[in-house]
């Protein structure tokens, strides 16, 4: 490549670097801007939204039950996709990739035929909606998510070493717990960390299966966009913003591992 | 078992030992470790679905029959209501699909030719909309796309929010990295030797990328488009909240007819209906792409 284009995509990346950032940037400023409405150009710093997300109970109910299913949803989802991730990797049977396949499958299932598919089994089986349900339909929702990473772990994975501690005496569940585990911890973490932001972020699927004691971050702050946005709702997805640039930080540097792709 | 079954895989495999799986068949431990994630995806979506494809064929409250029959479809197919809705999901699918196709080809494309820095950078910041959710992203567009607002005063007039548009925008920005990323994969797996070998017989940079680059990157685009088009006919949150009133697509109108008319029949009805226009835009895809790639 000459020098002329790779300065012309370079140019372009970073516009489209630009385009992305966009809408968070913006958020951000808007949630520290003292102007009352937006759009408005910027007046003062203030972090008096900060304040006014604070005198709000519902909302931190609300990030408690996020926060809950996000932790119980990944922790299963984790589990589950660790189990398949060893079972698919180790094996070369027939059908093994349309297994695999199968298992990513609920992933290009809109979020929202997802949410009312869990919401009508709810009713024929006479089932009451509360967190355990939509911890379920959130554990459904993340696992392709978590299977995704722990593969691309086990894809790097030497069996031999499994293998020659099986042939030194070590039992299948020892050779698991002190050879396998170790080395695809870093895939494992990632599983779990994006598994539990999806499940955290989440609207589509959450939306028919909460109650409004039950209602998630997400669930609640769009309930109250509908009437009007204002600075504190720019406050409180800053401070959404910030959990993903951490996790997002922590995959990256942390755990070295790409999440898409 | 498994050692018993792997000693046999060991010795009839051709190097004794291989860097490959030493299981030739799914055994008890695969099977019993694959039983979690089968049983997750039985009960809590084969037969979730089942429930809906039952719920679709039944009789409710706007359409009555007896039995279950396929009242309900006939229905929607025979409003041209209904059929708009169904028209404006495809082509805002294939508008924002093409689009982020577009702009994410250069850029997968730019990456190959880029130091690691701004790489790394680049997929950070395309990723951060995905993991930040619809909670920041939608705000961010509310804000940069209403009258007055940033964007919304670059394009004078021209009212972004509420239009069909304000979803292409939005719907593109969430695309963007699935493209990028399905790209990336195939078009940075195309060695450099071909590249030189090509350039070194005299063919200029339009000629190898006609004849060398975008032949190659077609597996790559097949997903690139697979994914776009089947995330943007089932998203909910960008026509919901960018859209007008009469911006509805077939994920609006599932929420509309369980929030607002208490329908779950023909929501089930438009879910199954969601389902078949993504299943069928697959198949087309995929048939097309790899007759073009055989040829």
């Amino acid at each position: 490549m000459t020098g002329a284009w790779q300065r012309l995509g370079q140019v372009y990346l970073v516009a489209v670097i630009i385009f992305a950032l966009g809408p968070a940037a913006v958020v951000v400023f808007d949630s520290v801007n003292s102007a009352t409405s937006f759009p408005s150009p910027f007046e003062q710093f203030t972090l008096r939204w900060y304040a006014a997300v604070a005198g709000r109970p519902e909302l931190f109910e609300a990030a408690r039950n996020s926060l809950v299913v996000a932790l119980l949803s990944a922790s299963v989802a984790s589990v589950i996709a660790f189990l398949a991730a060893y079972a698919l990797s180790r094996s070369t049977f027939p059908g093994r990739h349309a297994v695999a396949t199968a298992l990513i499958g609920p992933l290009f299932i809109p979020e929202i035929v997802l949410g009312l598919a869990i919401l009508q089994i709810a009713g024929a089986a006479d089932l009451t909606l509360n967190l355990a349900t939509l911890t379920a339909a959130h554990t459904l929702f993340v696992m392709p998510f978590a299977l995704r990473l722990t593969l691309s772990g086990f894809s790097r994975f030497d069996f031999n070493l499994e293998w020659a501690a099986r042939s030194l005496g070590a039992s299948q569940g020892i050779a698991l717990r002190r050879v396998v585990l170790p080395l695809v911890r870093p895939n494992l973490i990632a599983g779990f960390t994006l598994a539990a932001i999806m499940s955290f972020v989440n609207l589509p699927v959450s939306m028919f299966l909460t109650t409004p004691t039950t209602a998630t971050l997400p669930v609640s702050v769009f309930a109250y966009m509908e009437s009007r946005i204002d600075p504190m709702i720019a406050a409180v997805a800053s401070l959404v913003l910030f959990v993903a640039v951490i996790a997002t930080f922590f995959l990256d540097r942390v755990l070295k591992i790409r999440i898409i792709g | 078992m498994s050692a018993v079954e792997a000693d046999v895989a060991l010795v009839s495999s051709p190097q004794g030992v291989s860097r490959k799986p030493f299981i030739q068949r799914p055994g008890v431990l695969t099977t019993l470790f694959l039983m979690p994630a089968a049983l997750l995806l039985v009960v809590f979506l084969i037969i979730p679905l089942s429930v809906t494809v039952w719920m679709s064929l039944s009789p409710n409250v706007l359409v009555k029959f007896q039995g279950h029959t396929f009242a309900n479809y006939t229905y929607v197919f025979g409003r041209s209501y209904y059929i708009q809705v169904l028209w404006r999901t495809v082509r805002i699918a294939a508008e924002t699909s093409s689009i982020a196709f577009l702009l994410g080809y250069p850029a997968a494309l730019a990456l190959r030719y880029v130091p690691p820095a701004l790489s790394n950078a680049f997929v950070l910041a395309v990723t951060l909309p995905v993991l930040c959710g619809p909670l920041v992203v939608i705000l961010g567009w509310m804000i940069l796309l209403s009258r007055g607002g940033p964007l919304g005063s670059l394009v004078g007039d021209l009212q972004l929010l509420g239009s069909e548009w304000g979803i292409v925008v939005a719907q593109v920005h969430f695309l963007l990295p699935f493209v990028v990323l399905s790209l990336v994969n195939v078009l940075h797996g195309i060695p450099d030797e071909l590249l030189d070998a090509a350039r070194s017989l005299g063919a200029g940079p339009v000629r190898r990328f006609l004849r060398i680059i975008l032949p190659l990157s077609l597996p790559g685009i097949l997903s690139a488009l697979i994914i776009g088009f089947s995330l943007a006919t089932g998203a909910f949150v960008a026509p919901h909240y960018l859209g007008g009133p009469g911006d509805l697509t077939l994920a609006t109108l599932i929420s509309q007819f369980v929030m607002a008319t208490f329908n779950g029949q023909l929501a089930a009805t438009v879910s199954i209906l969601l389902l078949a226009v993504m299943s069928a835009a697959i198949f087309t895809l995929t048939i097309v792409l790899s007759w073009k790639m055989r040829g």
